[in-house]
């Protein structure tokens, strides 16, 4: 399993192959992609140590909750153009309840915790996207 | 002793870089910290403080990639070699 924060692009495919197992009957992907709201391009920029340390205690946390099975977590950072992949999140479970449920915990405790940040550039100029204070 | 400040996002924008060295006393506080490095950055000080003084609600804080609650930083004393993370507001995903 990968908990990771990475330029590189993911192969989704690969990874759902390579996960597969006799014992999971479900396994649910959350694929976060760059949308077009009249920008050119964005940065993503990660304190990268942190942002592993709270992708893998998330993890945990999700281990913790559900009967689920395998989960995987790949984050994104750098320069990314419209409709390439930020993030995937792979959760595979033996029923398809707990694998939705355990793919949205980690989405969304990933939005409140991670230490990472978006900067869009449009024609007329640049600007952080604010993130939301918890 | 030396103190690593590591800033994030604007932050970093604001002090020029990702990471700065700096020299502080012994018996040095995390509050007294912020108030020296917004000494020498005005646009930091504005971006750390608000109008009253009181260091902005959103401001993410980590002592050693620890976080630190804002009702901390008065209490916490440095020791050398510490690094201090500032951050706004996560927005990843």
């Amino acid at each position: 399993m990968v908990v990771t924060v990475t330029q590189e692009d993911f192969d989704i495919k690969r990874l759902i192959e390579e996960r597969k197992n006799p014992d999971m009957g479900a396994m649910v992907s959350f694929i976060g992609v760059v949308r077009d709201d009249g920008i050119e391009r964005i940065e993503l920029e990660a304190h990268r140590e942190v942002a592993v340390e709270e992708l893998e205690a998330i993890r945990d946390e999700a281990f913790a909750k559900f009967p689920i099975k395998s989960v995987d977590i790949i984050h994104r950072i750098g320069d990314l153009n419209i409709g390439d992949n930020i993030v995937l999140i792979l959760v595979g479970a033996g029923h398809r309840r707990e694998a939705f449920e355990g793919c949205e915990y980690i989405i969304e405790r990933l939005k409140e915790r991670v230490p990472i940040w978006k900067k869009e550039y449009t024609k007329d100029g640049e600007r952080w996207v604010p993130g939301k204070y918890h | 002793m030396m103190i690593t400040v590591k800033a994030f996002a604007r932050f970093r924008e604001i002090l020029g870089s990702e990471t700065a060295r700096e020299e502080v006393h012994e018996g040095t506080t995390l509050a007294a910290l912020l108030e020296e490095i917004g000494r020498k950055n005005p646009t930091l000080k504005t971006s750390l403080y608000d109008d009253d003084g009181s260091l902005r609600c959103y401001i993410i804080l980590m002592q050693n990639r620890k976080r630190v609650n804002h009702s901390e930083v008065e209490s916490i004393i440095l020791n050398d070699g510490d690094e201090i993370a500032l951050y706004p507001p996560v927005a990843g995903g």
